[in-house]
């Protein structure tokens, strides 16, 4: 039989630093998220292909790892956690009262172009927040964004803030027939400015024109709600971030946050505040997420949501973490376990095994060729130390 | 990143024209216009470091955030994708995709499936898909203007400059697919994380684009 060696392109193993790196990630956020009265949830790896269709999360088809179970059906490893949490919050959770703060701590999985570099697996950490609306929720959860990435230990990270409403009621204002409407969002999307022009060019005398133009430029501080303002005139949307800002500034995370108001990715899907968080270290955004008042519906129940996944491995990455170093190799003689046991214990994580030879000849070379600078010799009454 | 900024530039014209452009914007190119053996070019009077690769490449440095700038065509940012911003039309390097076919031959009159030969295969799928046309694509990687000659396919989406090439080889080209510059695009992290650095870097390419027209 030919056994495959290696693993599937797009998938790996882990070793030392990387789960290191990944579990100190994970255990930071799960922290916070308890903490905030978060609770866990735990969906399955493989659900029905309908359900990521029927949410409305735009998940390209070709990007979902499929499987086609015993009857036939298609099946899905799952590529998101959020609409499986809608589906049990819509189902199961139904009779609890609201708000329901879930979290969850989960691998999902995406099918890459070969050789782009991808990975298939994602390991996601991320909460939902559900049936609560407003100004305060809203709030609670970006603080709770900024918390995330500050308690993984980032240095230099922010969170951006958008709005839905911002562009749509740019775009109402425009009269833009459906399918250039959705260039002109692409383009914005794309910070596209040659393109976003030439779309534009035929609606000069267009109410929002001067905003709608000047789009893909307004992100940076809140000075860019002044200046969206200044372009658009007195909007709903622009208040309530200003209303947000104010707040966040005054619990501390103003330097923290920022805007992009040109920020208009998968709006079918997004009503409300959008955010993602930005690390020093990564290329992409390491956190996303916003509010998405219309998808619990699809699961039967009318119920507000919000919430967002940090893509921890990507935080990992911009951490330093050290692998413990091997110091100490302890050689016990008969009936001393315990007290090795204890020796081990006392000493921090991997700086310090027990050797599982007899002789100490064999304890010391095995001492050598791990590199520990010592080994612990325990006898009946008492214990030396040797330098390897 | 040590408050430099590193463009990928594609190699060969769309460089040679790249570094014309940021002379004229008072960055001071010589370590890139003899370059030698080194592969990373510091600018003496700019932060700004410069990376020739590979048209396909330079999107992919982009797109993993190891470069933050880069300079491309619309050709391959139309056959490869990707997730980045594509903030200028730097307007040189200007062509457009055209489809081509033999001299006097009718590519639309016909329900039989049509061949077509490409080095861009998503570009060409895109335009008929578009066109809700299904069409066999096949993909070539050298002189693509050989297959219809040869009789492997009915059509070709080429790049077409002056359409000497073609007209040569006894083709014509008989539509437009897309109109093709090269374009300054920008990794979505740095855009955010380095805003001042890129807005003055890309303010002084806008301003000499505005003086050269």
């Amino acid at each position: 039989m030919n056994i495959h060696i290696n693993t599937p392109e797009g998938t790996r193993d882990r070793l030392f630093s990387e789960c290191l790196e990944r579990r100190r990630v994970q255990s930071a956020l799960v922290e916070l998220f308890r903490r905030r009265g978060y609770t866990e949830v735990i969906t399955p790896e493989v659900e029905f292909y309908d359900l990521f269709v029927q949410s409305g999360n735009p998940i390209p088809q070709e990007a979902m790892l499929k499987i086609i179970d015993r009857s036939g059906r298609i099946m899905v490893m799952r590529p998101d956690c959020t609409a499986p949490i809608a589906r049990v919050a819509a189902t199961k959770l139904k009779h609890l009262p609201l708000p329901q703060r879930l979290y969850y701590d989960q691998t999902v999985f995406r099918d890459r172009l070969a050789h782009a570099g991808g990975s298939r697996e994602m390991a996601q950490c991320g909460v939902e927040m559900i049936g609560a609306v407003g100004e305060k929720a809203d709030l609670e959860m970006v603080a709770l964004a900024v918390d995330a990435l500050r308690c993984c230990g980032l240095e230099q990270f922010h969170i951006e803030l958008g709005h839905a409403g911002f562009y749509r009621a740019l775009a109402g204002r425009m009269r833009m027939p459906g399918e250039e409407q959705e260039r002109l969002r692409s383009a914005i999307e794309g910070k596209n400015f040659a393109l976003l022009n030439d779309l534009l060019e035929p609606y000069r005398d267009g109410d929002a024109y001067a905003a709608l133009r000047r789009l893909p430029y307004l992100f940076g501080g809140p000075e860019v709600l002044d200046e969206a303002e200044g372009l658009a005139g007195p909007c709903e949307s622009l208040d309530y971030l200003r209303r947000l800002y104010g707040e966040l500034a005054a619990a501390g995370c103003g330097d923290c946050v920022r805007f992009d108001l040109g920020l208009v990715h998968q709006l079918d899907y997004y009503t409300g505040v959008v955010f993602r968080g930005y690390a020093q270290g990564a290329g992409a955004p390491v956190l996303s997420g916003g509010r998405y008042d219309g998808l619990m519906e699809q699961f039967g129940r009318k119920a507000e949501a919000t919430g967002f996944a940090v893509d921890v491995d990507a935080v990992g990455g911009c951490l330093t973490v050290e692998t413990p170093k091997l110091e100490t190799v302890i050689h016990y003689g008969p009936g001393l376990l315990a007290r090795a046991l204890a020796e081990v214990d006392g000493r921090p994580a991997g700086s310090c095994e027990l050797s599982p030879c007899r002789t100490l000849d064999s304890t010391l070379s095995l001492a050598r060729e791990k590199g520990a600078a010592r080994v612990l010799v325990l006898e009946a009454e008492e214990a030396r130390w040797l330098t390897v | 990143m040590s408050g430099r900024l590193r463009i990928a530039l594609t190699k060969g014209r769309l460089q040679d024209k790249s570094v014309e452009l940021f002379e004229g914007a008072g960055l001071d190119c010589a370590p890139v216009r003899s370059p030698g053996r080194r592969l990373i070019h510091a600018l003496p009077n700019y932060p700004l470091d410069v990376v020739l690769a590979k048209a396909p490449d330079v999107i992919t440095y982009v797109e993993h955030g190891v470069c933050d700038l880069g300079v491309v065509g619309k050709d391959t940012i139309l056959e490869k994708g990707g997730a980045f911003y594509e903030v200028l039309d730097l307007g040189f390097g200007r062509c457009r995709f055209a489809l081509a076919v033999k001299k006097g031959s009718d590519f639309y009159g016909t329900y039989k499936t049509r061949r077509v030969a490409s080095k861009y295969p998503n570009v060409t799928r895109a335009f008929f898909e578009g066109k809700g046309m299904d069409v066999d694509i096949i993909k070539i990687e050298g002189s693509v203007e050989l297959a219809p000659i040869l009789d492997l396919a009915d059509g070709i989406v080429d790049i077409v400059e002056t359409g000497a090439t073609l007209k040569e080889n006894g083709l014509e080209p008989i539509e437009d697919v897309a109109q093709v510059s090269a374009r300054l695009i920008v990794n979505t992290a740095s855009m955010k994380l380095y805003k001042n650095e890129i807005t003055d870097f890309l303010t002084r390419i806008e301003r000499e684009l505005e003086a050269r027209t």
